[in-house]
């Protein structure tokens, strides 16, 4: 079986109106895959995110995560997974503001119950890995972009997850970051073999991985191969 | 997850110490409620202490007896006449009212003077009383001893000198017992200090006082049969209002005076006068106990505030915490533990302030190494204090926790 294994996901939000986001999705990722998600803005595709990075339920279907069914997890079992199994990268690099870099980096082994010392020590080699050592210390408000999405890989990468899920990792930084941050996560597929899903709607972006998955008004489109990386006229973003 | 453990707790310190200007702000309510609560029950024990200090050393349940002109004609004699008690009175109250405990009579003399070498003072007291007057009102004594059933049965020309009488004849201070004084032209040894300072005037001040032996009082100042005050105490359990009428009827009966007239023999009721102030002070602390607690509890209230608007601006932190794995019950735990480590600091702190403020005051109202009133909580209210801050402190957490509670992970993404 596949590391992520989606059957006929629905998914309907019900605010006064229901809204019929997901219909019917089927997916399979295969443990080690560089994949983006490509869609419009309301195609679904944060939702699809959302429930594979089990921070939403679905309403029917199977989703199985490394064999294992998501489906009515407690919270604690939902957080655990996430914890161990997921690293999440968010657009807004979401880092605690009142925390300095290597804390932010530690927090998920703070969760797991990972001694003070040893998770610092783990932290720094991260940071090291994202050549930050210097800006340990530092708040994120005293960091670029390019370096406060650093330290959120960083945080994603300390549990040694086996998925990583990017959401629009590069939307709020400049191109030349872009490349950047898009070349670490392809290191990072490469060398350490994370299996690592990104959520987009920059063809560029998109461009940077092995395959597309395209979405559209709930339903999986075409899905790409794209191991020349030349879908969208090279590995040219915006 | 451990209830307390170090990582926890420097988590819960930073997130604390980090927002300073919130945590300042959430704790001050807090600090200002038990600051205002303690230096309150403090400023209004002092103050108790203060008033009752007029009454110290007399007994509780005294009732102090004496004459003044008739009000009322009994048995041919008209009213408005003029008359006094005497010691066949003392006897005919130990023999007749069973429930007396002390009856004691004294004589005394007003605006006396007394002198010793060039110093002297000239508005004393001079009482003359039986040993058995320290149950009336308790000497406090600073040197020497009180008058003995000897001194009186001798009728030995000696005295215990008031405060106030003291300071004025011996400003060099000292042990002045085995010295001699001079009170009205005769020579008295002194064999004792009392360094009550009571206003309650029935007798004179205290201060301003010179005790000697009521039988040499007796001679030395022409009085005869003559008895000015009978002082009497009642037993245990039994109330001076209960057998005013008693005593009055007593001595009333056998003196041709009316019994039933309360204007020729006045019966001073302690009891009364302690009852007053206690039901004074009932009412004082009611009110310290009201504003403090409110005081209290709007801080507290404040507390629950500041920290509901703080979760609704963490939301991506808690969102952010929750998708790396935090479970609902650690944010949970850290939005209580934030709030009740706040609460117990703050108040900790407001505890510490009002003790340090009390000690000033204390300091200030402390003479010749004396304390005049304690105005210091006792440690047991501030136990309690301590102990209702972590409720409220829990209290206070309860509500925004519970909004915490409620944060998904996906809105920390949404809240861009």
């Amino acid at each position: 079986m596949a590391l992520i294994e989606l059957q006929g996901i629905n998914k309907t939000y019900d605010n006064g109106q229901p809204l019929h986001v997901l219909k019917g999705v089927n997916l399979s990722i295969e443990s080690g895959e560089f994949v983006s998600i490509m869609g419009a803005s309301g195609s679904g595709k944060s939702t699809l995110l959302n429930i594979l990075g089990i921070l939403d339920n679905y309403d029917t279907g199977t989703y199985h995560l490394d064999g294992r069914l998501i489906k009515d997890l407690t919270e604690k079992q939902a957080a655990d997974y996430r914890n161990r199994m997921i690293g999440f990268v968010f657009q807004s690099f979401n880092l605690i503001s009142f925390k300095t870099a290597v804390e932010n980096v530690e927090l998920p082994l703070y969760y797991q119950g990972v001694p003070r010392k040893k998770r610092h020590e783990l932290a720094m080699e991260y940071l090291e890995k994202m050549g930050l050592t210097p800006w340990a210390d530092h708040f994120p408000n005293e960091m670029s972009g390019g370096q406060k999405q650093r330290v959120a890989i960083a945080r994603a990468l300390i549990t040694r997850p086996r998925i990583i899920l990017a959401d629009e990792p590069t939307g709020a930084l400049d191109s030349k970051t872009s490349v950047e941050v898009m070349g670490l996560l392809k290191q990072l597929n490469h060398e350490d073999g994370i299996t690592i899903i990104v959520v987009t709607h920059e063809g560029g972006v998109a461009n940077e991985t092995d395959k597309i998955i395209h979405i559209k008004d709930g339903v999986i489109g075409n899905i790409e191969e794209n191991t020349r990386h030349e879908a969208w006229g090279g590995s040219v973003i915006k | 997850m451990k209830w307390f453990d170090t990582d926890t707790f420097r988590e819960i310190l930073d997130s604390l110490v980090r927002n300073r200007s919130r945590s300042l702000l959430t704790g001050f309510g807090v600090f200002w409620g038990v600051f205002m609560l303690m230096l309150l029950v403090g400023g209004g024990q002092g103050l108790k202490g203060l008033l009752y200090r007029n009454f110290e050393g007399f007994a509780q349940n005294t009732g102090i007896a004496f004459t003044d002109q008739t009000s009322k004609p009994y048995k041919g004699f008209k009213k408005g006449r003029a008359w006094n008690m005497n010691y066949e009175d003392v006897d005919r109250l130990k023999n007749l009212v069973p429930e007396l405990e002390t009856v004691s009579p004294t004589v005394s003399f007003w605006g006396r003077s007394i002198a010793r070498e060039e110093n002297s003072f000239s508005d004393a007291v001079v009482k003359g009383v039986r040993p058995d007057y320290a149950r009336i009102e308790t000497p406090k004594l600073r040197y020497g001893r009180y008058l003995n059933d000897s001194d009186n049965a001798n009728e030995r020309k000696v005295c215990v000198l008031g405060k106030k009488v003291y300071t004025n004849l011996f400003p060099e201070g000292g042990d002045p017992c085995g010295q001699r004084i001079r009170i009205d032209g005769s020579y008295y040894s002194v064999v004792g200090v009392d360094w009550n300072e009571n206003s309650i005037s029935v007798n004179g001040s205290a201060d301003e006082a010179v005790t000697i032996p009521l039988n040499l009082a007796r001679k030395a100042y022409n009085q005869g049969n003559i008895v000015h005050l009978i002082c009497f105490t009642a037993r245990e359990g039994i109330a001076i209002s209960d057998i005013t009428p008693k005593v009055r009827g007593v001595i009333n009966r056998a003196h041709y005076v009316d019994p039933s007239d309360e204007q020729a023999l006045f019966i001073m009721n302690t009891q009364l006068i302690f009852g007053i102030v206690d039901n004074l002070f009932r009412g004082i602390n009611f009110l310290v106990w009201l504003i403090g607690l409110g005081t209290l509890l709007a801080g507290v209230i404040g507390v629950s505030n500041i920290m509901m608007v703080s979760v609704r601006e963490r939301t991506t932190e808690i969102g952010i915490r929750r998708a790396i794995g935090a479970t609902p019950w650690q944010i949970l735990g850290q939005i209580l533990s934030e709030s009740i480590v706040l609460t117990l600091v703050a108040g900790m702190l407001g505890i510490v302030f009002s003790v340090l403020i009390l000690a000033g005051v204390e300091m200030a109202m402390t003479e010749d190494g004396i304390l005049k009133a304690a105005f210091q909580v006792p440690f047991s209210t501030a136990v309690v204090a301590a102990l209702l801050l972590a409720v409220l402190g829990v209290a206070a957490g309860a509500m925004p926790a519970s909004r915490a509670l409620q944060i998904k992970p996906v809105d920390a993404m949404r809240d861009e």
